[in-house]
């Protein structure tokens, strides 16, 4: 794929873009040029490859099941999908990406859930009581190992009152107040990781708002606003008390070059982006 | 030397019910499901399934009844289907013992397993309710008293690291399946397996296990395979059956030879939702088709042909994925 140099900044209004468009590129934003990114299916996919298209051209991707580099032309549908071995630089598996990850390689990755709860722990597993549950998930997949050894994790999550909980059914991914087992002690993450502690859940973007941590206390806070969204309605979506006192405002909307790239260049075929 | 070609059907006979279970492949992609609908055939029961993680054959073998025991970390049919229907009506029905582990914790359960040690230690997961012991549930069925040999003792052990002083790793027991299903694009006539494109976790289920039967796409001359041998995965005296069968990993995906049937997975999905549903679709898909050739028949020459990858970008140029 051609390099795209994103000069142009002009904002699209809102009714210009859905939803998800916004849910991109304010993920797409989170990356820094030179990281190493690690992801798995879905929107994930579609961030870092219009990360790469955009503000983040020398970012070194890895899929979850086992490609570097991909220099996809055609948007992989999965991380299993053949279209992650074209133009990539290694070709493996899961043990060596996974071991990449526990050494410590990985400066950020994305990753959704069910549920997540002010710490930013994440759900995937089941909704009800695990013994005895309401509806199963997948299941962990990578969240679990990811949010607990990657550098900065980004979770992409729909903003649903039932979905942002004070405390989530079960705990698959760590956030940043954890409950250590064998003894079943909540603590820091920091003090449940010890020297294993490689840092933790950086932000949190739903289709309302964007949410960063203060790490001391391991709480979520508002960063910013989508537009058209009041700190009424994003407190009626959820279901704990929100920290609005660092909000800094609006989210910034997508630009028109960043949704040309990414509906004409990263998915044309509307594999996660169907038409407007 | 022995001969390893086997039909479909005797291969799949070597499995025995009751037997713990691993395949090739990730979630939709590579997938043997050839021996997985012909498992289903033979009404293989009880299976003890250990995956890496597992996907549309794994809810195929949960929704006709063949699966008690399931260890993974993750089932569905990703973009086709979020939900794992089947396993959710076997975990609540009391049918199916699902033990959770995170993708590092089975990925070193089968390294372990393949190296030949009884644990790995991993930093994954701490902080978390997949160590809760409350949801040890092979533990709680009173499975882990020792008489299934290829159930631990322990879910995890916790172990202080005697040589950095790092402080309390977590332990994950080997995995020790008896046997590993792996499809593949080729197989040499004498069992050396060349796997293209991303090899998954192949190489640590295959070398786990006791057993290993391969289909492949074509079987071919170990002095062709022997040409270029950085590109093969396993040696073919881990091997004990090889099984020629193309289109074998369909609906599944697999890199150069044909993509994944999106609408056939999506289809399995949504009938998946009931019980019924499940069944009506097994009946028209599984049961009432004979062999893996009337299979294909069934599926028809041109919706193969729509799969089928183009040579250069190993991908179906072809198939339709999105709404666009």
């Amino acid at each position: 794929m051609e390099k795209v140099l994103v000069q142009n900044k002009m904002y699209a209004a809102p009714g210009e873009y859905t939803a998800a468009d916004l849910l991109a590129v304010a993920a797409a934003r989170e990356v820094n040029n030179d990281e190493v990114v690690f992801a798995g299916t879905g929107l994930p996919v579609l961030a870092v490859m219009l990360a790469a298209q955009t503000t983040a051209p020398d970012c070194k991707v890895i899929y979850e099941a086992g490609t570097i580099g991909s220099r996809s032309t055609s948007l992989p549908s999965s991380v299993g999908d053949p279209r992650c071995v074209e133009g990539c630089s290694i070709a493996s598996g899961l043990l060596d990406v996974f071991d990449q990850l526990q050494r410590g390689r990985v400066d950020l990755a994305f990753l959704g859930g069910a549920e997540i709860d002010q710490y930013g722990n994440v759900n995937t597993t089941v909704v009800g009581d695990y013994l005895n549950p309401d509806m199963r998930f997948p299941g962990s997949g990578g969240n679990n190992d990811i949010n607990s050894l990657a550098k900065r994790t980004v979770f992409i999550m729909v903003q649903e009152k039932r979905r942002f909980k004070e405390e989530v059914d079960y705990l698959t991914s760590p956030g940043w107040r954890v409950r250590q087992w064998p003894s079943g002690e909540w603590m820091h993450r920091r003090e449940a990781y010890g020297k294993k502690f490689l840092g933790g859940p950086s932000a949190v973007i739903s289709n309302m708002a964007v949410y960063r941590f203060d790490e001391e206390t391991g709480r979520m806070y508002v960063d910013t606003l989508h537009p058209g969204i009041t700190e009424e309605i994003l407190q009626e979506n959820t279901g704990f008390t929100l920290d609005f006192s660092r909000c800094r405002g609006e989210t910034l909307p997508p630009t028109h070059a960043e949704l040309d790239i990414l509906y004409e260049v990263v998915d044309p075929e509307g594999i996660f982006l169907p038409k407007k | 030397m022995r001969d390893k070609r086997y039909s479909l059907k005797e291969a799949v006979q070597m499995i025995q019910d009751g037997s713990m279970i691993t395949f090739s492949g990730f979630t939709i992609w590579r997938r043997p499901m050839a021996a997985i609908y012909e498992m289903l055939r033979q009404e293989k029961r009880n299976l003890h399934l250990i995956e890496v993680n597992s996907g549309t054959h794994t809810e195929m073998l949960m929704g006709a009844g063949a699966v008690s025991i399931w260890e993974s970390c993750w089932n569905g049919h990703e973009l086709y289907g979020k939900v794992p229907y089947c396993m959710d009506r076997k975990i609540k029905s009391g049918e199916i013992i699902v033990e959770d582990y995170s993708h590092q914790h089975i990925l070193y359960r089968m390294q372990a397993g393949a190296a030949g040690v009884p644990y790995l230690p991993t930093w994954a997961s701490r902080g978390t309710d997949i160590l809760n012991p409350e949801y040890d549930m092979l533990g709680k069925a009173g499975l882990r008293d020792g008489k299934n040999p290829r159930i631990p003792f322990q879910k995890f052990g916790y172990a202080p690291d005697p040589f950095y002083n790092e402080g309390e790793i977590i332990l994950v027991p080997a995995a020790r399946p008896d046997v590993c299903i792996i499809h593949a694009q080729q197989v040499g006539e004498e069992g050396t397996v060349r796997v293209m494109g991303q090899t998954f976790s192949d190489e640590q289920a295959a070398k786990a296990a006791d057993k290993v039967i391969v289909i492949a796409e074509e079987i071919v001359p170990e002095s062709y395979l022997r040409e270029d041998p950085d590109r093969n995965l396993l040696p073919s005296y881990i091997v004990d059956a090889i099984v020629e069968a193309p289109w074998g990993a369909h609906p599944t995906g697999m890199y150069g030879c044909y993509d994944v049937d999106g609408a056939f997975i999506s289809d399995f999905a949504t009938a998946s939702k009931t019980e019924s549903g499940t069944q009506d679709w097994l009946d028209e898909w599984v049961y009432g088709v004979g062999s893996h050739e009337e299979y294909l028949d069934k599926l028809n020459v041109s919706r193969l042909m729509n799969l089928r990858t183009n040579s250069f970008y190993k991908y179906s140029t072809r198939a339709k994925r999105g709404s666009n």
